[in-house]
């Protein structure tokens, strides 16, 4: 008797103990659960599968006035560092004298004089070919598009503005934007002539004017040319071709590059 | 050495032929002049552009020198399936290599091969991102 009652007290401070630690352990399940989704959490509106991964096939969302909806996160089906790797298949880059001076120096010195490897922006081709992904948010009067690369955004105003008088040339120059049926259509000029198109070394004058057609094929593709007009260092307008793909289920991660810069110091080029 | 697993599927399915870098990797490093450094981890900078690790290596005569090893970008390899802490100090590793150009104790990472025999990927931009020859499972 004596046992039976001292093992009822036993299962009592059991399920006295239970009855404390369930809901703390529930909360911290549901806390580790909820709080580890940055990365991975699965995005809301996105079509599915029946076993939950994503319908990239599904069609392209439309925005309430019947424009394709560009938004959500991108990134090249492949990475390029050259030019050369992004036009079509038997073109050529139509350099004029000065253009082809230019890269060729900088092919010669392994291209350590890039901006880019000390943290200053790369140019707009490249950035869209990176293995980094992109944001675009859509809303009436501007296209948004936040690169993860460097953390930095750039602005597609659709507010019918044109193409401004520029008295203080940019980085990513001046964009302005419009549908031509499906296809949105990006027309940026005012660039300051210091960033490289590309690693390898594609030069870029201020003269340059950039056009990118977007369209977005389905749920999960779009397909980007962007012409690239710059008769300081080409002789005629040339293009390169990429494909991006929706990335489902993630998010933006910061990217500080001058956290940990350490070697542009380093770059000898030979 | 559990941590590894999913980086080791993912090394498999998902090496790139290039990854994010910042800078051009012929103009700091030799594709030529690879070499594979054996110890254990001193120090681990899981920040951008690059992670670096910092190894401990003992020569043939004994002498233990510290040697720096450039990774990919911590978003790269965040998303393939890495982690700040997959690699942390007195981890043993060996990892393959290409030397700095400047002759310094520098290498760019092509892979990190665990005790185990498993081989991670390290994200170079340079020749052998897909993988090496010396890391079976790192190679597409």
């Amino acid at each position: 008797m004596i046992d039976k009652a001292k093992g009822k007290r036993q299962r009592a401070k059991v399920l006295k103990v239970k009855g404390t630690l369930l809901p703390f352990a529930f909360c911290l399940l549901t806390y580790s659960i909820t709080s580890a989704q940055w990365h991975g959490y699965k995005t809301p509106g996105i079509p599915r599968l029946p076993d939950g991964s994503p319908n990239l096939s599904a069609p392209a969302p439309k925005t309430t006035d019947g424009k394709p909806d560009l938004s959500g996160i991108w990134q090249a089906s492949r990475a390029v560092f050259d030019l050369a790797q992004a036009v079509k298949k038997g073109e050529t880059v139509p350099f004029s004298a000065e253009g082809k001076r230019i890269f060729s120096e900088r092919r010669a010195t392994q291209s350590k004089d890039d901006p880019s490897a000390r943290c200053l922006p790369t140019g707009l081709p490249v950035r869209a070919l990176l293995r980094t992904p992109f944001k675009i948010i859509q809303t009436p009067p501007v296209m948004a598009i936040l690169y993860e690369s460097r953390t930095t955004f750039r602005q597609i105003l659709t507010d019918g503005r044109p193409l401004p008088e520029v008295d203080w040339p940019a980085w990513n120059g001046f964009s302005v934007g419009r549908w031509q049926g499906d296809t949105f259509v990006a027309e940026t000029a005012g660039f300051n002539g210091k960033p490289w198109l590309d690693q390898a070394g594609y030069p870029a004058s201020n003269a340059l004017k950039i056009t990118e057609r977007f369209r977005r094929r389905d749920f999960g593709h779009m397909d980007m040319e962007m012409v690239i007009d710059d008769r300081t260092m080409y002789t005629k307008p040339w293009s390169i071709f990429g494909e991006f793909i929706l990335q489902a289920d993630t998010e933006l991660i910061e990217f500080i590059c001058e956290e940990n810069e350490k070697d542009s110091a380093l770059l000898l080029g030979k | 050495m559990k941590r590894f697993s999913v980086v080791g599927a993912l090394c498999v399915a998902l090496a790139p032929a290039a990854v994010s870098a910042h800078h051009s990797f012929a103009a700091q490093y030799d594709a030529t002049k690879q070499v594979t450094l054996q110890g254990t981890i001193t120090k681990v900078e899981w920040m951008n552009p690059h992670a670096y690790f910092y190894i401990d290596v003992a020569d043939e005569s004994g002498k233990v020198v510290n040697w720096a090893v450039e990774g990919g970008a911590p978003n790269v390899l965040y998303r393939e399936g890495w982690k700040p802490t997959s690699l942390k100090a007195g981890d043993r590793v060996t990892i393959l290599g290409s030397r700095a150009r400047d002759g310094s104790n520098l290498v760019n990472a092509l892979s990190f091969k665990l005790p185990d025999g498993r081989c991670v990927f390290a994200g170079t931009s340079g020749p052998g991102g897909t993988g090496t020859p010396n890391c079976t499972v790192g190679r597409r």
